[in-house]
């Protein structure tokens, strides 16, 4: 029983914070800590993982019809989604985002009890500097000859101010803190939150308003789902299950994890797939459910979290008496997983494709029906979540120039593709580290 | 005239007394700030101060920051009765110092841990060996030998995930990473002489310190206090205020960057 509710609030809640823009699992995580606070080690690890299955379900959703990612790992889902929205058929979209993210779920599960022994064995290998310079040089690559239409310089330009805004503050790899210019809020760096809102959701929110846009809020071609099965079936599997591979082994990597895995993914697809959304949504969406469970192994074998909202897992754990001490448990470990996690980790992943799918109709008639609210309501969520989480991170007047200063560029670049610049900015400055690293090692 | 007096009596009477009762039942409120991660030392003590003072009648507001650099600033803007668990090797790097008015008690002494691969074993040039960004370049390469290349890194659980990833040869870490890291099989640590000692700290503003020490120690000194590796009770390095503000402010040295 005690499971059960853990799993189901992690559903509701991960059902939230999937359709609200800009929210992820690290920020659902420190919402929810209060009634976090009750749940014992299992009842956690369960929340968490119910939660993050859960968003990558409905993570798609806005991402699709309104052109804004749930999560910075939803920005394959915008670029291909939005053109699926454009042709009408943002149902089929969202459908075999579903079905493949329940094909990645249970792929990863599969790879995972078949290499359990080599992967406890080499595990630590993810955790190599050379491994993360490599993904670095992929990714880099990919922002540079993918985006705006491939022109380098664009791309070149916008990584560049990427890099320049994670500069600021204190730096991975020395004490000093750079280019604060004495305001000391400064030290802990640009944040995040309003760097997503400026560059990437108020640009589309401004389009959004443009009357001359005929992108957003199509109504979409009713699709049973029987239909999406065989389409997926007959077109889609084998995308599906290279996402699966790509998306799983990419999920170990520290701190990039999931964003790492879908964007891999997307690229290998979109090299041998260029002009095909469909395989390349499907395999960056299943690519983020199987990496999503390889991103717990680490925590959940060896007590080493990699991403942010681990980190606050971690936290609660610790707090819940989980013994972060797990070198010598490995085995103990593995058998958690399987007979307590996994088969919860199914049944959210079941949960999840039932659920998308009803809920992707009701939000697309609000939305198709209440255009304009539905645009102030999400600005005025946006604003109150920028607030919010200023508040939060105790530097709430940074938060609100930021996303002023940051609003207004966006609108005034808004007719370019400003993904490599979130990107950049996000990884800059452990990418910075890590190739610093990388040359002396 | 009278009965209304005598009704203004007994309404003021009334309301003294309701100030002196709610007043006397009011728990003294402080504010507690951890400033450390999940499975560090700083958080696990944070707790064991929180659950404490909340046992000794506080009304404990617990401001769980979890990033030294925010929660430094947040004990400086605090106007209310605060504390905050902190060490010595923290002091230049967040201009926040030890002083007659902040220091409350030094709670234990830990050695910096010097730790290796199994698989440099024998390997005596071009050591490769990771450090924490807030440590002095140059005292390493003075310790460890001129004939090292000194590997940067965020903190002590990138390092220890570096030391695991093969990155590099050694590691210079805190105790319950390096105790984690042998328990990993993969390579050997051993407490370091010669590096600087940490020193784990509790400071406070405006508050009674004499008052507080007291409490806090028997705190520390009955509660188990469960870190990473082991359940112990903390040591103290010396036994009167005087002497181990002496103290931490000579460790302090040891971690001034030059």
């Amino acid at each position: 029983m005690n499971e059960l509710i853990a799993v189901s609030t992690g559903l509701l809640a991960g059902t939230i914070t999937g359709i609200v823009p800009g929210a992820g699992v690290m920020v659902a995580m420190i919402v929810a800590s209060p009634l976090l606070m009750s749940f014992d080690v299992l009842q956690l690890l369960l929340f968490y993982m119910s939660l993050a299955s859960m968003v990558q379900f409905t993570g798609t959703i806005p991402a699709v019809y309104l052109g804004v990612p749930g999560e910075t790992n939803s920005l394959p889902a915008v670029i291909e989604g939005t053109k699926f929205n454009k042709r009408k058929m943002a149902k089929l979209a969202i459908g075999i985002c579903a079905v493949g993210s329940v094909l990645g779920s249970l792929v990863a599960v599969v790879i995972t009890y078949g290499l359990l022994s080599v992967l406890i064995e080499h595990m630590t290998v993810f955790f190599s500097n050379a491994t993360k310079f490599y993904l670095y040089l992929f990714i880099i690559a990919f922002c540079l000859l993918v985006y705006n239409k491939k022109n380098i310089l664009v791309n070149l330009s916008l990584c560049a101010v990427g890099f320049m805004l994670s500069v600021p503050g204190e730096s991975d790899i020395s004490s000093d803190f750079r280019y604060t210019f004495g305001i000391e809020d400064l030290q802990f760096g640009i944040p995040l939150i309003p760097v997503l809102i400026g560059f990437l959701i108020v640009p589309t929110i401004a389009k959004m308003f443009s009357s001359s846009n005929s992108n957003v809020f199509l109504p979409s071609i009713d699709i049973g789902f029987c239909k999406v099965i065989k389409y997926f079936r007959k077109k889609l599997v084998a995308s599906s299950l290279r996402g699966s591979l790509i998306g799983y082994i990419c999920g170990f990597v520290p701190g990039v994890s999931t964003v790492l895995s879908t964007n891999a993914s997307y690229s290998f697809e979109k090299k041998l797939h260029p002009n095909n959304p469909g395989k390349l949504l499907v395999a960056s969406e299943t690519a983020n459910n199987a990496g999503q469970f390889a991103s717990m192994l680490p925590l959940l074998l060896i007590g080493i979290p990699i991403t942010g909202s681990e980190i606050v897992l971690y936290s609660m754990l610790v707090d819940a008496g989980w013994s972060p001490y797990q070198f010598d448990n490995v085995t103990n470990n593995a058998d958690m997983i399987f007979k307590q996690i996994v088969p919860w980790f199914v049944f959210a992943n079941i949960v999840g494709l039932i659920v998308a799918w009803p809920l992707a109709r009701k939000i697309l008639n609000l939305f198709a029906n209440s255009k304009k609210y539905m645009i102030v309501i999400l600005s005025v969520g946006m604003l109150l979540l920028n607030t919010y989480l200023g508040i939060l991170d105790y530097r709430v007047w940074l938060y609100t120039v930021c996303l002023i200063v940051f609003s207004c560029i966006g609108l005034l670049i808004k007719k370019y593709e400003t993904v490599p610049l979130v990107f950049i900015f996000i990884l800059g400055n452990d990418m910075e580290g890590v190739f610093i690293r990388q040359m002396l090692i | 005239m009278k009965n209304i007096l005598i009704a203004f009596g007994i309404v003021v009477t009334v309301a003294l007394l309701f100030v002196a009762v709610s007043k006397a039942e009011t728990p003294e409120r402080i504010t507690i700030i951890n400033s450390g991660k999940a499975g560090g030392s700083f958080n696990a003590r944070t707790q064991m101060y929180k659950e404490g003072l909340t046992a000794a009648g506080y009304d404990v507001r617990y401001e769980n920051v979890g990033k030294i650099s925010q929660a430094v600033k947040m004990f400086k803007a605090s106007d209310e009765p605060t504390i905050m668990v902190y060490a010595n090797n923290q002091v230049y790097k967040q201009d926040l110092f030890h002083t007659e008015n902040n220091f409350i008690l030094a709670e234990y002494q830990q050695p910096l841990y010097v730790c290796r691969t199994n698989a440099s074993k024998g390997k005596v040039t071009n050591l490769t060996v990771a450090h924490g960004k807030g440590f002095d370049p140059e005292l390493l390469t003075t310790i460890l030998g001129n004939n090292i290349t000194l590997v940067p890194y965020k903190n002590s659980g990138a390092m220890l995930k570096g030391m695991l990833g093969g990155d590099v040869d050694m590691m210079v870490n805190n105790q319950g990473k390096s105790f984690k890291y042998i328990a990993s099989g993969k390579g050997s640590c051993r407490p370091s002489t010669v590096l600087p000692m940490m020193v784990a700290t509790v400071i406070g503003k405006n508050i009674d310190i004499n008052r507080l020490r007291s409490i806090l120690f028997d705190i520390s000194t009955n509660t188990p206090f469960t870190e990473y590796h082991t359940t112990r009770k903390l040591v103290r390095p010396s036994s009167t205020w005087k002497q181990e503000l002496t103290l931490v402010h000579e460790l302090e040295k040891g971690y001034e960057i030059k």
